[in-house]
């Protein structure tokens, strides 16, 4: 759920996730051609891996997976989108949430 | 409905479409009424209106028509009325929608591109348990070889998961452990693929992963190797 804490980035809504659990980013992208999509953290392009699964679901949504988030899964998460047309952007910030046990 | 008249004309169709008029055509009514035909009317309506036009004053005798009259751009329907002594009958089906267009336009406006557009990005938490990784494909084939490239086929695994899985192909240099990853961004869909940009003369060995929003399985087992040579650039025989 969007959290109501400061935006680190203008226009950037935040969402928190539990570390352990896995963030599931979800984007809606439309253009003609197709539009070629580069998902980023931080600046840094993120490339399909063992903990980072990128995908288009079948209703056509543009989907990054981090699994099993850690505290340095935090930052800025980028979708970019172009083609011949044009590019833009949407960008969103996570927070990973760490449980302390408690004594 | 009136006793004695023909029944309503069939299949009407613009056969070709520009901005001065579209050729509309139909097929006579499986019943006459009992009498002949005389002749048809035909009646269009702008898409996004419901106000039927007639387009001929006197009934044509030929099942084609040029409608003309239309507005630059905007898009019709069509429908076909036939005419015997009794009556007019009954209006056919209404025709596919069609734009009053010079094709040339119809492509370009077909093809025009549009800048991207990309909505909020929504975050979910997702409970790692409930996905499973899934495991390896099996029964992995070269089904065919060129030395262009290689066609490679797979079974999918039987541990799946609850969701589709899509599939990695790798390639390595036979006597290498160096196993690259052939479709880096986009996983495959289907269980086969065609692996292109092999060096001739090499050899490669080939394996598939799966994987699912849970994860990247094993891989399968690999292939034999597999020399990329002119050799290889033989037909099948047919039937095989």
């Amino acid at each position: 759920s969007p959290d109501d804490g400061p935006e680190m980035v203008p226009g950037a809504k935040a969402f928190t996730v539990s570390a352990g659990k896995h963030a599931k980013f979800r984007c809606y992208v439309t253009g003609k051609p197709k539009p070629e999509i580069i998902w980023q953290k931080d600046g840094e392009p993120l490339t399909p891996g063992r903990r980072h699964l990128i995908y288009e679901d079948r209703e056509g949504y543009f989907i990054l997976k981090v699994l099993y988030c850690k505290p340095q899964d935090q930052g800025l998460y980028v979708c970019t989108a172009s083609n011949t047309a044009g590019q833009t952007l949407s960008a969103v910030q996570l927070q990973v949430k760490e449980h302390r046990l408690q004594f | 409905e009136i006793p004695g008249a023909p029944g309503a004309p069939l299949d009407v169709k613009c056969l070709d479409a520009n901005k001065d008029y579209v050729i509309v055509s139909w097929k006579q009514p499986a019943v006459d009424g009992g009498n002949p035909i005389l002749g048809y009317f035909i009646d269009r309506c702008e898409v996004g209106t419901t106000h039927w036009t007639q387009c001929n004053e006197s009934p044509v005798k030929f099942a084609r028509f040029p409608v003309t009259g239309l507005i630059e751009g905007r898009s019709y329907i069509f429908r076909v009325r036939a005419v015997n002594k009794a009556g007019v009958s009954l209006p056919s089906r209404v025709s596919e929608p069609v734009a009053a267009l010079d094709p040339s336009d119809r492509a370009r406006l077909r093809s025009h591109p549009s800048a991207p557009w990309t909505g909020q990005i929504i975050v979910t938490e997702e409970e790692p348990a409930e996905g499973v990784v899934p495991g390896p494909p099996t029964d992995l084939q070269v089904i065919e070889a060129t030395k262009n490239y290689v066609v490679l086929s797979w079974k999918p695994p039987g541990q799946r998961g609850h969701e589709g899985i899509m599939y990695f192909v790798e390639k390595c240099v036979a006597g290498t452990e160096d196993w690259q990853r052939v479709n880096t961004e986009i996983p495959v869909k289907s269980p086969r693929f065609a692996v292109f940009d092999l060096a001739e003369g090499k050899s490669y060995c080939f394996r598939v992963r799966c994987c699912n929003s849970a994860g990247i399985g094993e891989p399968s087992e690999a292939t034999e190797a597999t020399v990329v040579d002119d050799k290889l650039d033989v037909p099948k025989a047919p039937g095989r």
